[in-house]
């Protein structure tokens, strides 16, 4: 089972904050991306147990990201966590089409994240 | 020529009013973004404060936790010895008073607290036919009684949160003019709060009544605990021992019967 978690926002701070929240207190490896494109490329590469995607970025979003990584084999096995915006009902359901697990709703709780991050580590 | 420059100028015109558009729809962006961002930070300082609040309802918690232990300790030593009653927990009050008044950092400090409750624990260890023996104890029955500071700090010595316990427990036997047991310790050598310690133990004894004889007065217990000033105590807890006013003692002697 792969020890990384890729996280993927447009927003350097997010990307930052979530990467600092999430150091050294569970034993994966973090990875950052800040576009559709270059997530699937990092995913490729580091192959992550779960990813963390904000919705709203340029070049390729993040519906489009989480369905094109649950197409690849390479990547299909992650754990999705849709970052969406809290008046996103409509995105939530294009999110699920598109194969993610789970939903953090911006500005998102720090500690639902740990116990989310912490919670999927003891599965693996 | 002049309507050809015109143009060219309607032209400039309409090419910064686009401009001015574009940066105004990125300023609005970033100006979202760093609303957006605010938000965020104070739901990180909203989960921050009730994670401070979770842990220090934890740590009172497990400072009471802590504190009944001790007691029930203390208690099972007490509840062997008939008459001293609730003597090391009076002890516990009164050396706490002496050493706010000594202006030790941290008077209600549980480390203090703990150490004076548990100070006779090592008797657990002495056979009953002495610790009760009406008349005098043979020289080895002596040597046998005089274990029992050394034998607490023993039992205690695997319990780090009685650690500063520990060293009341050893040392409060100890005398100021180096004649005490089990260490021979003289002066300040002795951990502070075990010669706090000594002053409240034997203000205690003074005032509690005995089989052999009744308690000392207030002022008569103050009167012998000055008369030990430098040879069994330190001068400067005695000196912080005579400035607390009788209604203080009083009120402990009082509360805790």
């Amino acid at each position: 089972m792969s020890r990384a978690v890729l996280v993927v926002d447009d927003d350097q701070f997010i990307r930052k904050l979530v990467a600092t929240t999430l150091e050294d207190v569970s034993e994966f490896d973090l990875h950052e991306a800040s576009d559709g494109v270059e997530a699937l490329k990092v995913a490729q590469g580091t192959q992550p147990a779960i990813v963390f995607l904000d919705v709203d970025m340029p070049r390729m979003d993040g519906i489009d990201a989480c369905r094109r990584m649950r197409a690849d084999p390479l990547t299909s096995d992650a754990t999705i966590v849709m970052l969406t915006a809290a008046h996103g009902d409509q995105t939530e359901r294009l999110a699920e089409e598109a194969g993610a697990d789970l939903f953090l709703t911006k500005p998102f709780s720090p500690l639902d994240l740990l116990r989310l991050v912490d919670r999927l580590g003891d599965g693996a | 020529m002049e309507l050809g420059g015109k143009t060219e100028l309607t032209h400039e015109i309409a090419e910064l009013a686009q401009e001015i558009e574009r940066l105004r729809a990125e300023l609005a962006r970033s100006e979202r973004e760093a609303a957006d961002n605010a938000l965020q930070l104070e739901r990180y300082a909203a989960d921050l404060r009730e994670t401070f609040k979770e842990e220090r309802a934890r740590s009172q918690e497990l400072t009471r936790s802590y504190m009944a232990t001790v007691r029930a300790l203390s208690n099972a030593v007490e509840a062997r010895d008939a008459y001293t009653g609730k003597h090391a927990e009076r002890v516990a009050a009164y050396g706490i008073e002496v050493a706010r008044a000594l202006g030790v950092a941290r008077p209600d400090a549980p480390e203090i607290e703990f150490g004076f409750l548990l100070h006779d624990i090592g008797k657990v260890a002495i056979p009953d036919a002495i610790l009760y023996k009406p008349g005098a104890l043979t020289r080895e029955e002596r040597e046998l009684m005089a274990r029992h500071p050394t034998i607490g700090a023993d039992i205690i010595r695997g319990i780090e949160f009685l650690q500063g316990a520990a060293k009341v427990v050893r040392s409060h036997h100890e005398r100021w003019d180096g004649t005490g047991y089990p260490d021979g310790l003289r002066g300040e050598e002795i951990p502070i709060a075990a010669r706090v310690f000594a002053v409240a133990d034997v203000f205690d004894a003074l005032t509690t009544d005995r089989p052999y004889r009744p308690a000392l007065t207030l002022h008569e217990a103050r009167r012998m605990i000055v008369l030990g000033s430098g040879s069994q105590f330190d001068p400067s807890v005695v000196r912080a021992f005579n400035s607390i006013d009788d209604e203080t003692f009083l009120r402990i002697t009082e509360e805790i019967r």
